[in-house]
């Protein structure tokens, strides 16, 4: 996809502001000078993607983003596609674009920033409440080709609202190269209840960056979903930025056959009386495999604060295999901090209880699975998106 | 012949035999009390019968309705009509008491999420609820709950019951239901127990004391110790461990509980 700068320029930055035609340019760049990841990086060590040719997938789908509530919205509020909002909002979509995903940063990052495709933009003005969640749905069409849509989210002060990307394959069997990356700028006061669901094909390669920045008092409510793609990396990312901040961070992810779900957190504290919560659940069937990391930074001024970090792996079969790495990174002694993964089968006392009642095996694994994430089920942040992942999940669990 | 025949039945759990040859027969209408002091196998005996994965069945066999239920998985020896009250209830975070009794029920009945026409219907399962739950003075706070999730002992004793009542088994096996009761709990669980009692359910009511017996009046009373009957009769029998204890067999322990307050 990067072979000739020409056609690149038809595809994609056509019609484009020069600011965002010279960062996509910039991102070019270090995505070309950046080195292949190695496996000699911590962070690559366990997912490989020697495999990976994304000039394999050189042609893009641009079909835009369909969104709700486009009509309705309350007055301000900017709902629009991200490359016209570039064009059209610059000053609040230049300044942030890519600056909590950093293209020099990341290879893939790098892609992100020179390619995304479509995407959107929602900005809410100060103290503007939502109360029906708005849906950004960013479709895939065929197989082989690369769709990289991007969100960016902006938070007035004191607003509050819901927000839901759903990544969706025409096809369950797609190839090729998808992304779906996001960030959020939360301003003072704010209250953004986020979820991601993933369901690309199940051939694609995938990576993905959430970043959120934390203004005072702001409280973020974030909720992935990973469920599609062979390979899928993604980023989660909440930094704390301002003093009574507040990220809960949220996923599950349910892999089976040969899926590969490859997991990296940052709940990075940089001022005091913050606090964090992660929790990511998944279960693995098959020959599936993922790799959890996670960091909770908390740096030397962040004093009072709390973080939370917690990964449980629910594995379903033999042949598949969990990895958990928690990570901490604490400058200040006045803080509190837990965290704990788990990696094991279903529990067979359990499933015996259920069984001794004359529920067959194959129902009884089902609700305990189901049961394994009701309590993180229970924290996605609003109702409609609550009802599409239980139906999501159910599906999958047959 | 009795409607349910364990014969010789031998087990062990990790390599150690700890059943060496039970037999006994349980028909319908008849209520047996299996007593025995701590580690005699009470409970090794109740998982073995219900299937439980870590014990080892070594010989024997266990008729009900023409079949070995040793040779049948833990759910079919459900649905076949046995029923086992566990000694320590599991707690299962993540499914609601309603999802499992509802299930619970639908998988008995043969519904397998295809015939709606053997599926439980909101209102029956309503209603059978509500009875149960009177007799056994609990309120419908916990049908919500995670199964057995923070229940106190008494509450988990009293939901084994109610499932029990729910599922309406044929043969049922009580593992020391009693224990960690307080008087009042052991008669709405002996209330519940004695509702159902009838032609058409044979009960197993494993103790180590002889109080719930006093409420529940059994046929006939058996003696295990380290795996083995060792004295089986009538209701007299109680009356002998009451004064006794288990000492005859050389074991200290007496067949009357503390006061739990
Ligand atoms: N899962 C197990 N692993 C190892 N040993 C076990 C296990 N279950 C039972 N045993 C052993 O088997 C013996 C019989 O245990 P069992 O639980 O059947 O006794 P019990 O009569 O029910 O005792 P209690 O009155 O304490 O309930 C004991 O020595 C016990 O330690
Ligand atoms: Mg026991």
């Amino acid at each position: 996809m990067v072979s000739t700068e020409a056609p690149l320029e038809d595809l994609i930055f056509r019609g484009e502001p020069d600011w965002l035609r010279e960062n996509r340019r910039s991102a070019l760049e270090s995505y070309q000078r950046l080195p292949a990841p190695s496996k000699t990086d911590e962070e690559w060590r366990r997912t490989d993607v020697s495999r990976l040719d994304p000039s394999a997938f050189s042609r893009f789908e641009k079909a835009p983003a369909h969104t709700t509530m486009a009509t309705n919205l309350p007055k301000g509020v900017i709902l629009e596609s991200l490359p016209v909002a570039a064009r059209d909002y610059a000053e609040l979509v230049q300044p942030r674009l890519f600056s909590l995903a950093q293209a020099h940063r990341d290879r893939f990052t790098a892609l992100q920033a020179a390619l995304f495709t479509g995407g959107i933009f929602l900005y809410v003005p100060d103290g503007v409440e939502i109360d029906e969640p708005i849906t950004g749905r960013h479709f895939s069409h065929e197989s082989g080709t690369t769709v990289q849509p991007h969100t960016l989210i902006v938070a007035g002060k004191n607003s509050k609202f819901n927000y839901l990307d759903e990544y969706i394959a025409e096809h369950d069997d797609e190839a090729g190269y998808r992304s779906g990356s996001t960030e959020i700028f939360l301003g003072e006061g704010s209250q953004v209840g986020y979820v991601a669901v993933q369901k690309w094909g199940r051939n694609v390669w995938h990576f993905s960056d959430q970043r959120a920045e934390l203004g005072k008092d702001a409280t973020l409510r974030l909720f992935n979903v990973t469920l599609g793609g062979k390979f899928s990396k993604t980023r989660v990312e909440a930094s704390l930025a301002g003093e009574g901040s507040n990220a809960e961070l949220k996923a599950i992810y349910f892999a089976s056959g040969e899926q590969f779900f490859d997991f990296h957190t940052l709940q990075e504290h940089r001022v005091g009386n913050t606090r964090s919560d992660l929790l990511f659940k998944g279960a693995l069937q098959d020959v599936s495999r993922t790799v959890y990391a996670g960091l909770i930074r908390i740096e030397k001024h962040a004093a009072r604060s709390d973080a939370y970090q917690a990964n449980r792996n629910l594995v379903l079969s033999d042949k598949a295999k969990a990895t958990s790495i928690p990570m901490l990174e604490i400058d200040n002694n006045d803080v509190r901090c837990t965290h704990g993964a788990t990696v094991g089968p279903v529990d067979p006392e359990h499933l015996f209880y259920l069984r001794s009642r004359g529920i067959t095996e194959a129902t009884a694994k089902r609700m305990l699975i189901q049961g394994f994430f009701g309590d993180v089920l229970d924290r996605i942040p609003f109702e409609h998106a609550r009802k599409l992942v239980e139906a999501e999940l159910e599906s999958r669990i047959g | 012949m009795a409607d349910f025949e364990i014969k010789d039945l031998r087990a062990s759990v990790e390599g150690r035999q700890i059943l060496k040859g039970v037999s006994l027969d349980v028909s319908k209408g008849e209520v047996h009390a299996v007593m025995g002091p701590n580690g005699s196998g009470k409970s090794t005996l109740s998982h073995t019968l219900m299937g439980h994965p870590g014990y080892t069945v070594d010989g024997g066999s266990v008729l009900f309705k023409g079949q070995n239920v040793l040779e049948l998985e833990p759910d079919e020896r459900a649905r076949l009509g046995m029923f086992l009250a566990f000694q320590y209830p599991v707690v299962v975070p993540g499914i609601s008491m309603t999802n499992f009794l509802r299930t619970a029920l639908n998988s008995k009945r043969g519904y397998d999420g295809k015939d709606k026409s053997k599926q439980v219907t909101p209102k029956e399962f309503r209603s059978m609820l509500k009875d149960e739950l009177e007799v056994l003075h609990m309120d419908d706070s916990f049908l919500p709950r995670y199964i057995n999730d923070g229940f106190s002992g008494g509450e988990k004793k009293r939901a084994e019951i109610l499932q029990m009542a729910m599922l309406r088994p044929e043969i049922a096996i009580l593992d020391e239901t009693d224990s960690g009761l307080d008087i009042d709990s052991i008669k709405f669980v002996a209330d519940a127990v004695n509702r159902m009692r009838g032609p058409e359910l044979g009960i197993l009511i494993i103790t180590h004391y002889t109080r719930i017996l006093e409420f529940i009046k059994p046929d006939f009373v058996h003696v295990l110790v380290d795996g083995k009957f060792v004295l089986s009769g009538g209701s007299e029998v109680a009356d002998r461990l009451e004064k006794t204890g288990y000492s005859e067999w050389g074991k200290e322990e007496t067949a009357q509980p503390q006061e739990v307050a």
